[in-house]
């Protein structure tokens, strides 16, 4: 692969740059999901702890849906800004742009990857134990990047041509959010509202990475299926959409 | 096989303005509305025909907004056309605005590797050339340090230095025939134009009239996106300035 160099080179500087005038520098990418959580925890323990299933910790429930849904959003918003953020460089050399969408989301997988760090001890100290199975994560997180670098192609057209697009998908990410049960179990809702949380594709991947993780959740067949068949969608469209749309905006950079 | 390293057939470039463009949806969507969008497709290249055989330096004239940029892009293959076909032999080196993807809190030495690595290069071998890239630079005490603290005269140098450390086939200039200070302008230009003649073919753009008649074996006089003269430098210099 040509552009593999380049694409590490991308990815440490992305994990770097971010801290790099901060005195605990990359230390923030483990205690940021850490403090956001304990936040978090404090707040609707009193709510949801006693809805999730006997045998079932919420504090490391919580933290799994916090890491996983930073991933989503910095890995969409990262790759989605990245090709206009990086338009000095694609007006001047040549580099497929996709490189670019798909570093970033590779940067975000190793933060989360870093994140499941602090997990393992949230995980013990809550008195669970790691699941066997817990490699399964990392072949998750890579369905997970795929299927944002895929997405992040998708936005990044319609970044570079609409500078409101930014807005509007900060909103809907915020929406979605409550449609992912990061820090509520489906169980606690009706019926009905489950179907819809079902359909969410995030669902799956929470069902999938808590189960795998630590054994705090249930993760089926199909659950694998749906994170195959959605991240590959993602990231086909997203080649496609990118491939049709780049000719005609990249003057606009 | 010929000889002919670069060819451009009818390239036309066209960029799509909308007129009243402000870059937001609702806006967009108002003007829509109100029938108030007008598209104006300003052409920038106007079929361009040309070719480059190997040994060639083709130097590009024209006034601001003639075009000159926009071919040197669609060279590089920055740029698509949107009618034509264009054809380059081997590896570019792309020198358009040197220190693209510099960064101000990375070191010297980060910014030449990654500065490298954009352009094409094996960051191995560039990892060897560090130490020779900041002397040859003038910048060899600094380059542990971020590049927020180099002088802008220090960046260009560097920029310089890291563009033009390794040759490729054809090498595309935009103006930077000389940077810094007059020692180190006549020291890159020397190696500017030693770095032209190794390679293939070069193509330049330039308002400096004597590299070009120095430098060049052929020019191309654009005008509003059209070839207004293509032939001897000499001649369309002539030709060019009494316009």
């Amino acid at each position: 692969m040509k552009y593999a160099q380049l694409i590490r080179l991308l990815v440490a500087r992305e994990l770097t740059l971010r801290y790099k005038r901060s005195v605990i520098g990359i230390g923030w990418t483990l205690l940021n999901p850490l403090l956001t959580s304990f936040v978090l925890w404090i707040v609707f323990s009193y709510v949801f702890a006693s809805r999730l299933p006997s045998g079932q910790q919420f504090a490391p429930f919580l933290l799994a849906g916090i890491l996983m849904n930073t991933f989503f959003n910095q890995g969409l918003l990262g790759s989605a800004n990245s090709i206009a953020g990086n338009g000095g460089i694609l007006t001047k050399i040549y580099i497929p742009p996709q490189v670019f969408a798909v570093s970033s989301a590779l940067a975000a997988m190793c933060n989360f990857f870093l994140g499941l760090v602090p997990l393992v001890l949230v995980v013990y100290i809550s008195g669970q134990s790691m699941s066997l199975l817990f490699p399964l994560v990392f072949l998750l997180g890579f369905f997970m990047a795929i299927m944002v670098a895929g997405l992040g192609l998708c936005l990044s057209i319609l970044f570079i041509r609409f500078d409101d697009t930014q807005n509007i998908v900060s909103v809907l990410l915020m929406t979605l959010l409550y449609f992912t049960p990061v820090f509520y179990p489906v169980s606690a809702l009706n019926p009905s509202l489950q179907q819809i949380i079902r359909f969410n594709p995030l669902t799956s991947y929470l069902d999938v990475f808590r189960w795998a993780f630590s054994n705090n959740s249930v993760a089926t067949f199909w659950d694998w299926l749906f994170i195959i068949i959605t991240s590959l969608l993602s990231i086909f469209l997203g080649t496609y959409v990118f491939k049709k749309y780049w000719p005609r905006t990249v003057s606009l950079l | 096989m010929s000889n002919i390293v670069i060819e451009a057939n009818n390239l036309n470039v066209a960029y799509r303005v909308l007129m009243n463009r402000t870059g937001s949806m609702k806006e967009l969507f108002r003007d829509a509305v109100k029938g108030r969008v007008r598209i104006l497709d300003y052409v920038a290249l106007n079929n361009v025909t040309f070719s480059v055989e190997k040994g060639e330096v083709l130097a590009i004239l024209g006034k601001n907004g003639a075009g000159k940029s926009t071919l040197l892009k669609v060279l590089a293959g920055v740029l698509p056309p949107n009618k034509g076909t264009i054809f380059v032999d081997g590896s570019i080196a792309p020198m358009i605005e040197l220190g693209a993807g510099f960064n101000s809190e990375m070191t010297g030495a980060e910014n030449v590797l990654f500065y490298s690595a954009l352009m094409g290069r094996d960051t191995r071998e560039v990892k060897k050339r560090i130490e020779s890239i900041g002397n040859w630079a003038g910048v060899s005490d600094h380059m542990d340090f971020p590049l927020r603290t180099f002088s802008s005269g220090m960046v260009a140098r560097l920029a310089f230095a890291t563009a033009t450390d390794t040759s490729a086939d054809v090498i595309l200039i935009d103006e930077i025939l000389s940077v810094g200070d007059s020692e180190f302008q006549k020291k890159s230009k020397e190696r500017m134009v030693s770095l032209i003649n190794s390679g293939s073919a070069g193509v330049m753009v330039s308002h400096d009239m004597g590299a070009v008649k120095e430098i060049a074996t052929r020019a191309i006089w654009l005008e509003a996106g059209h070839v207004k003269m293509i032939g001897n430098p000499t001649e369309v210099v002539a030709a060019y300035e009494a316009n």
